[in-house]
């Protein structure tokens, strides 16, 4: 990974872990409950496995009848009962621990995407965004769930096996000693592959969820120009994509695991040939004859002892996923995000005194977000208090990115003040209250239209809202629909015409009180009588306060106190289209 | 299970490489078993026979590592095999998903929203990859050792074999299904809650601008929480069910252990057995259990996946929105169009189109005006066919249009309408849905006429230059041209327009209005506009009033 800022690779990587780690430090009891648990659970099996040993030698040696043997069988079955339970703790304690750290990660990147500027989340695939939240988070599960308690496990368990096993028999107490750290070595190597694999598999899956999102957005469109058969094809070939390189990943794990298993079954081997040996008179290391119990209680310890190796490699590639995860993440995000830090509330609001609201722009300069082209240069204008003025110009002029600097959602060079008020030292809260902006591809969100016309002034009663709704001439419609303006719609404003969206959206402008209106095309998807009815509806709403729109209809400039027109990177003044042109519109050519 | 059951055809395709994987598992667990129970009979054996005395120490011993290599491999490549099986079946599901949906698009009216479609192809088929890995493979296998190792006690210990066997299907049979059952509803509401938190990620992420223009970015959030925390309970809940699954698997097994033992323990005294084999098939029973474990863990995922499988078979299941002709007549030449009393409602009682007759011409233009709303966009939609009209007939070229396949209707008819996205590729990536065999010249005459030719010349990369998700680099104008020039340059000879102008400045819209002729040249053009038409710009002109056609003068 290249960064500018001279990191290193491994430095980077370090940094990424310590963001992961960081993100379980809200759920310490949990997680200390998730990784104890397994550990009670192995010094239990010690007993079991002996008891056992002990049970089987006694009656195969010592002949005592199964009556005798009740007890020690009793006490089995009590060990396994609580190691189960002890199963139960673990396993619950690690989900909801991962649950929890999820639950706050998705909050978290959530909030830190809806802080951003408008224009970083435009030039990102929602797709991805939409991918790493939902997705990419879940891979944390496994992380904490389940890698975590694996590693603890397994740096603890077979030492603990091994010291168990050495009173009873040193030799095999050595060999478990002996060979079980030497396994994480090979782990280490076969891990340094599953990275870099996990990684391009990540980005495999990121981008596959952002043509999935594109392509189904557009599929209609794919339909009618027959190109459906031809994009099922590239969704097949990209999941193939994803398919050879999750396989590879899955390889480098299986390796791991099929290495680690070698190695047990030597160890396990290694066991049974000693102990047979020794019972044989052909190995002779030991000053006491080796008992039947011993013998056994070794060999049901020996799996045992590589046991939680083989789950921390089964486990490992939930590092790795977590791992790219985050690598991931602090791609989309260029850097990784501080969660924890909470957004400053900003004070109460004192109440406020409605006054139309001066603009001066001055010298500002802005350039498209990729800062390849200058949309506007150096340009000046001064909107008077009360004054409405309309923005003429081709369209891709530049029209809309001066109304989206005025309301704050781009960032330009120069300066914009609101009633000599620097627009950067405003305060959100203030701001948004002062300003009333309705862009030209306005979102209707998840909910009915109501709800949506709702968001203008969250505490507005069923009332307000009707009375919006028809200053707006929403009602026009939606009074035609089963549910009026209850009728769901969903994201996107999926079912509802272009027209009668943009007029859900207008309809929040009556909702509330600004001191200036920024409208960017509001009649663009209306027919000439609707537009004059929704005109007047501005019109009286503005009286009072400044306004500022975009448009192409000369109608509607022609409403206007001052035209301005937006040509080749500068604002001209423009003369005011005569009224009387309206009536040009009133039937066709 | 009925729900995972529509997924039998994939597995058919794959049947030779999905049974060498059930194959090699049951080897690996055989294996396992073998190996554990004859450690335990060899050294119990050797302990018994004492020092000094023959012993073959060396067939067993063969057999021990033999059998530790051979599960060491067949796990690996049983692993490698039954992944790679899987995922190729996801891909082609995927696929399917996709396909299924074509014919079945636009589904606002089924209620289903972009966001949730996204989880449906991509969260939804992944969490099938569980049904054979976790569910069916080791269920199977487990099941064909634990015949096995019955079929060996219930000769040896007849009480044992039937303890093994009641234990053997509790632990691998009945207790997962019944993990299975407690976990579809939260699995159900685990997968809804995870695609309705999709859509409020899309919904904040498209409406960005909006949530922060309105001071609404604490709503959103809060909208989010809400789904976000369900998503998070429904999660909680299985894995209290998972946990719970864990534990009594444990349970169960230890107890089919003791019962075997206890059993054994008799036959032992009474001299039915010898001390090696019992010890032996203790041990054997203990490994089969280690696949119960596998088992009982991922039943959880499997109500998941039931859930999974309901909502990706759901489209697939649903009517299609149209159909084609059981027997599709094939569509003549010709390019004229014409609407006889074609009558229409979104939903009963509500008529949209209430008897429209038009007849338009090969090569004529002709346009569409009224309101918004008053269903000029559904005419055009009717004539594509993305709905079919209550009454009526629509013809093209003199032909029915349900009568002819669908493909040619759009080879024949190509429509703008007013949601075409950009698509997330190059500009000339974008055109070229509209004609794949398009050359450079033909890309740059269709941007010329849709009036977009001098903004794509000035762009670093001209036709190459990327564009973003929805054509968020451009503005709404210069989106909508780039769309309109796909439009143009299709080969159709029918055009259908809905609001091709929106969006642009007057001027813009007036010059191509009256270039429509000479861009259109020889195409039948239907035009639904507000526009102001310029003289010359369309032959007749129609008004939409109350679901009739008015002829305007």
């Amino acid at each position: 990974m290249e960064t500018g800022t001279g990191k290193t690779d491994r430095e980077i990587a370090r940094a990424q872990m310590r963001w992961l780690m960081g993100l379980g430090k809200t759920v310490r009891p949990l997680a200390l409950l998730a990784v104890a648990a397994p550990l009670v659970s192995g010094l239990l099996l010690i007993g079991q496995a002996y008891l056992l040993a002990q049970v089987l030698h006694e009656a195969i040696m010592g002949h005592t009848p199964r009556v005798a043997l009740v007890p020690s069988l009793l006490a089995v079955g009590g060990l396994m009962t609580v190691r189960a339970m002890l199963t139960f703790l673990g396993e619950n304690a690690g989900g909801r621990a991962a649950e929890k750290i999820k639950l706050g990660l998705r909050e978290g990147l959530f909030a830190q995407i809806l802080q951003k500027p408008s224009s970083w989340t435009a030039a990102r695939p929602s797709g991805a965004l939409a991918g790493m939240i939902v997705d990419q988070a879940e891979t944390l599960e496994g992380f904490f769930a389940r890698y975590m308690p694996a590693i603890i496990a397994a740096a603890f368990l077979p030492l603990a096996f091994a010291v168990a096993v050495l009173p009873v028999d040193v030799t095999v107490g050595l060999l478990f000693l002996l060979t079980a750290p030497l396994i994480p070595v090979f782990m280490a190597l076969i891990g340094l592959g599953a990275e870099a694999a996990s990684k391009r598999h990540v980005q495999a899956l990121t981008r596959l969820s952002g043509l999935f999102a594109d392509r189904l957005r557009g599929i209609v469109t794919l339909k009618l120009f027959g190109r459906a058969e031809a994009e099922a094809e590239l969704i097949e070939e990209a999941s193939e994509t994803l398919r050879k390189r999750t396989l590879r990943v899955l390889k480098i794990a299986f390796l791991s695991s099929a290495v680690l298993e070698f190695f047990a079954a030597l160890g396990v081997a290694g066991v049974a040939l000693y102990v047979g040996l020794t019972y044989l008179g052909l190995l002779d290391l030991r000053a006491s004859p080796l008992t039947l119990q011993a013998g056994l209680f070794c060999l049901l310890m020996a799996p045992e002892v590589y046991l939680p190796l083989r789950q921390l490699a089964v486990h490992y590639h939930d590092r790795a996923a977590a791992k790219a995860a985050t690598a991931e993440i602090a791609a989309l995000f260029e850097g990784l995000p501080d969660l924890n830090v909470k957004p400053v509330p900003e004070a109460l609001q004192s109440v406020r005194h409605h006054q139309p609201g001066a603009i001066v722009i001055a010298d500002v300069t802005i350039r498209t977000p990729d800062l390849s082209r200058t949309v506007l240069e150096r340009i000046d204008l001064t909107v008077a208090p009360g004054e409405r003025i309309a923005v003429l110009g081709e369209s891709g002029i530049g029209k809309s990115t001066l109304l989206e600097a005025i309301a704050r959602l781009r960032t330009f060079s120069g300066e914009i003040t609101l009633n000599g008020q620097s627009l950067a030292s405003i305060t959100e809260a203030d701001l948004r209250s002062r300003i009333a902006f309705i862009g030209q591809r306005p979102r209707l969100f998840h909910g009915t239209i109501a709800e949506n016309i709702r968001l203008g002034h969250p505490d507005a009663n069923a009332e307000e809202i009707r009375k919006a709704a028809v200053q707006a001439c929403v009602t026009e419609f939606s009074d035609a629909l089963a549910q009026g303006l209850d009728t769901f719609i969903g994201e996107g404003g999926l079912g509802l015409s272009g027209g009668e969206a943009h007029r859900v959206a207008l309809a929040r402008l009556f909702l509330r009180d600004p001191d200036i209106v920024l409208l960017d095309e509001p009649t663009a998807h209306l027919d000439r009588a609707t537009e004059t009815r929704v005109m007047s509806a501005v019109n009286a709403f503005s009286k009072g306060r400044t306004l500022v729109l975009a448009t192409h209809s000369m109608t509607v400039a022609a409403q206007m106190d001052r035209v301005v027109r937006i040509a080749g990177g500068s604002l001209l003044p423009s003369p005011r289209p005569r009224n009387s042109a309206a009536s040009q519109h009133k039937g066709i050519a | 299970m009925s729900a995972l059951l529509f997924l039998r055809q994939f597995f058919m395709q794959r049947l030779g490489v999905f049974l060498a994987a059930l194959g090699l598992s049951i080897i690996t667990l055989a294996a396992g078993t073998a190996l554990l129970g004859v450690s335990g009979w060899f050294l119990t054996g050797a302990a018994l026979t004492g020092a000094g005395i023959a012993f073959n120490l060396f067939g067993p011993s063969a057999l021990v590592r033999g059998l530790s290599m051979l599960r060491i491999v067949s796990r690996y490549f049983e692993k490698l095999i039954g992944h790679d099986a899987t995922l190729s079946l996801l891909s082609a599901l995927r696929g399917w998903q996709f396909r299924a949906l074509i014919p079945r698009v636009p589904l606002s009216r089924k209620g289903i929203r972009h966001g949730d479609l996204v989880s449906r192809l991509t969260a939804d088929i992944d969490a099938l990859d569980t049904v054979f890995l976790t569910a069916v493979g080791p269920i199977l296998s487990a099941l064909a050792v634990g015949c096995v190792v019955t079929a060996v006690l219930a000769t040896l210990v007849p009480t044992a074999g039937l303890a093994y066997a009641i234990g053997f299907i509790v632990t691998t049979l009945v207790l997962p299904s019944l993990l299975v059952t407690a976990a579809r509803g939260p699995g159900d509401a685990s997968t809804k809650a995870s695609a309705a938190l999709r859509m409020r990620v899309f919904d904040g992420i498209e409406g960005h601008s909006d949530l922060l223009a309105l001071g609404a970015v604490p709503w959103a959030k809060e909208e989010f929480a809400s789904v976000n925390q369900a998503l998070s309970r429904a999660k909680g809940k299985r894995i209290l069910i998972n946990a719970l699954g864990s534990a009594s698997t444990q349970i169960f097994a230890g107890a089919t252990l003791l019962v075997v033992l206890w059993f054994g323990l008799d036959a032992l005294s009474a001299g039915k057995i010898e001390g090696p084999l019992l010890v032996g098939l203790l041990f054997a029973v203990l490994a089969t259990f280690e696949v119960a474990g596998a088992v009982a863990r991922y039943a959880g995922h499997l109500g998941a996946a039931q859930a999974a499988a309901r909502r990706v078979r759901e489209i697939s299941a649903s009517e299609p929105t149209v159909r084609d002709p059981g027997v599709p007549r094939s569509l003549p030449r010709g390019n004229d169009v014409s609407f006889d009393k074609v009558r229409f409602s979104h939903e009963p009682g509500r008529l949209v189109l209430n008897g429209i007759d038009l007849r338009v011409e090969s090569g004529e233009r002709v346009a569409i005006l009224g309101p918004s709303g008053s269903g000029k966009s559904t005419m055009l939609g009717l004539l594509l066919r993305l709905m079919d009209a209550d009454n009526g007939t629509i013809s093209v070229a003199g032909t029915h249009i349900r009568e002819v396949p669908q493909a040619a209707l759009h080879r024949r008819v190509a429509l703008l309408s007013q949601n075409t996205p950009v698509f997330l590729g190059t500009v000339r990536d974008n055109l070229l849905i509209g004609d794949p065999g398009a050359d450079e010249a033909d890309c740059w005459r269709a941007l010329e006429v849709a009036r977009l030719d001098s903004f794509v010349r000035i762009l670093p990369e001209g036709l190459d230059t990327w564009l973003g998700e929805s054509g968020r680099t451009l503005s709404a104008g210069q989106a909508r041209r780039l769309c309109l020039a796909r439009v143009l340059l299709s080969p159709a000879a029918v055009i259908a327009l809905d609001e091709p102008t929106s969006g642009l400045d007057r001027e813009t819209e007036q010059s191509f209005l009256t270039d429509l002729a000479h861009a259109t040249a020889g195409r039948t053009v239907l035009i639904a506009t507000h526009a102001q038409l310029p003289e010359g710009a369309v032959d007749r002109a129609y008004q939409l009033e109350a679901g009739r056609l008015v002829a305007c003068q």
